[in-house]
């Protein structure tokens, strides 16, 4: 453990990220208009029915009945709340519930890198910072919708299995554990692969060291929460993981055609990265809706009508985006496979855990949009894979940590880079 | 396994992965041309209306436009359209149209900056528009 004081430097780069960060997605919350956000009206039906009616939506009430509750009953109570104070934007507490719970994760990531490298600082800060502007998690905290809260919570569930995997598990700490993901779980079903990852790390832990309870606890508490929610899904549904369309009756890999897993027209992400382009391919679509906002909900019109035009600066203004986001992609996508290598040459469940609950959510994300191809594109979406953000920041966090100079040049040379990411993307990310 | 070699080694596979996206890209754009709006343009008119389209010619101002020309006749009146790359060029195309002062023959609809011989009717207008992408 490190007991020295941090350095002005180190607590002034955390805490101005951190408020930046904080001002930034409540002002977007407050001036983003809440029916632009994904599934707005559906979200608002389901709130309206938890919190006047007690019940959950019918499949006639709202198109996301397949979401599980506790988003919608928090932000139906607070709507209730706000109606009764004679509120007018009932929806404004929702959108800063979920620009609350972005800066959650944000807070998240730091305290996972600083139980995972409690030295390195350049870890903590660009981890930090590559969360923080990432525009998947910019633009979801501003929307009336649930990913947010999940993605904080099961970060949350994250950092206590890795605190309880690296001082060695126990009982209060896997009820800790279980219960974060088992509320993130109850939130959005992108949780359960980290669940799922989490009590395969608790149990093998256990195997390895007969401590067996925190593992129990984990899975008791997770299974309270969550068993009712998807035994009432199987009951009413047929599937624990139903969801809002039926599945093409068709082999699971003739559901897609090629083009969705070779990415064909991906050169045009650097050209005209919005609707309807590369439309249903996998790899370019995902990139342009996270570094950008590919399906047009986040500061512009409307997708245009068949002959209608966007404005010029919306189209370069995503195409910027675009060539920003290459450089920290490659990098992030090189520190999931380090933290991978890495963990499996240490045999480190606390390390393994991280690059594992990214994985497992990127396959479940496969799987998903797979199954379910739709024509307008709209089952990928880049804040599905938000709970990959904590694997992804840190091992950017260490690959530039790692593979910079060490002399001083190197920290300033990080310290620029990490500035123009920011600043380069402030017109974007800043509504 | 020290961490640097974690992180060149994680570089590498990345590198080798991005790579690969982009090469298959490369190739798919060298092999292939998606359907430009002129071409979508031509094909309808020539195929679903089943009208006579024909190169632009004499029209300085259509010949400017970077989505490219074509002119077709619709029920015997002759459409010069221009297809525009963005709004800033379909204004600049319409303002240079409007000097002249086509009235009612100047028609535009999104990226489609159209100037008819003589005023279309709503039919032949609807005709025009049914082929707009």
């Amino acid at each position: 453990m490190r007991t020295e004081r941090p350095a002005p430097a180190y607590r002034l780069a955390v805490g101005g990220v951190l408020a930046g960060f904080a001002a930034l997605v409540a002002w977007n919350a407050w001036s983003f208009d809440w029916l632009r956000g994904y599934d707005a009206v559906a979200n608002e039906h389901y709130a309206t029915v938890v919190a006047t009616e007690h019940r959950l939506p019918s499949v006639a009430e709202s198109s996301v009945w397949h979401t599980p509750p506790l988003w919608f009953a928090l932000v139906g109570w607070l709507r209730r709340l706000a109606s009764a104070a004679g509120w007018e934007s009932v929806h404004r507490p929702g959108q800063l519930v979920a620009a609350l719970a972005g800066v959650c994760v944000c807070i998240v990531i730091l305290l996972l890198a600083r139980e995972l490298w409690p030295d390195r600082r350049v870890v903590h800060v660009v981890a930090l910072v590559v969360a923080a502007t990432s525009p998947a998690l910019v633009r979801a905290s501003a929307m009336y919708h649930p990913e947010t809260l999940s993605t904080a919570l099961g970060a949350g569930g994250m950092l206590a299995a890795v605190r309880g995997l690296r001082r060695g598990p126990t009982l209060a700490n896997g009820l800790v554990a279980g219960a974060l993901l088992g509320l993130a779980s109850l939130t959005r079903a992108w949780a359960l692969p980290v669940l799922l990852v989490v009590a395969v790390a608790y149990l093998l832990d256990g195997s390895r060291s007969g401590r067996r309870a925190p593992a129990l606890a984990l899975a008791l508490v997770a299974g309270v929460l969550v068993v009712p929610w998807l035994a009432h899904q199987q009951a009413s549904y047929g599937s624990p993981l139903v969801f809002n369309r039926d599945a093409p009756d068709e082999p699971l890999f003739h559901r897609r055609p090629k083009s969705f897993y070779l990415g064909p027209r991906a050169l045009r992400v650097f050209e005209h990265p919005v609707t309807p382009v590369f439309r249903n391919e996998l790899v370019p679509q995902l990139y342009a809706d996270w570094w950008g906002d590919w399906a047009l909900t986040w500061d512009a019109p409307l997708p245009p009508p068949p002959a209608g035009l966007l404005p010029s600066h919306v189209v370069a203004e995503r195409a910027r985006q675009a060539f920003v986001g290459f450089v920290p992609t490659v990098v992030a996508l090189a520190g999931l496979l380090a933290l991978c290598f890495l963990a499996a040459a240490r045999r480190s469940l606390a390390l393994g855990l991280i690059p594992a609950s990214s994985l497992a959510v990127l396959a479940a994300f496969l799987v998903f949009t797979i199954r379910y191809p739709s024509t307008d594109g709209d089952t990928i979406k880049a804040t599905y894979l938000l709970l990959a953000l904590p694997g992804t920041a840190l091992g950017a966090g260490l690959v530039l940590d790692r593979l910079r100079s060490q002399s001083r040049l190197g920290l300033w040379a990080v310290a620029l880079a990490l500035a123009v990411l920011a600043a380069v993307q402030a017109p974007f990310l800043v509504l | 396994m020290t961490e640097r070699r974690a992180a060149r080694l994680g570089l590498a596979v990345a590198l080798v992965v991005v790579l690969a996206q982009l090469g298959v890209a490369a190739g798919w754009s060298l092999t292939h041309d998606d359907p430009t709006f002129l071409g979508l343009t031509r094909r309808c008119f020539e195929r679903e209306k089943r009208l006579p389209v024909e190169a632009t010619s004499g029209d300085p101002v259509a010949a400017s436009a970077s989505g490219g020309t074509l002119r077709v006749i619709v029920d015997g009146a002759l459409v010069t359209i221009a297809i525009a790359s963005s709004e800033r060029e379909a204004a600049r195309l319409e303002r240079f149209y409007a000097a002249d002062d086509p009235g009612e023959r100047l028609d535009v609809l999104g990226r489609y900056v159209s100037l008819w011989l003589r005023s279309p009717s709503a039919a032949q207008r609807q005709q025009l528009h049914d082929c707009a992408y």
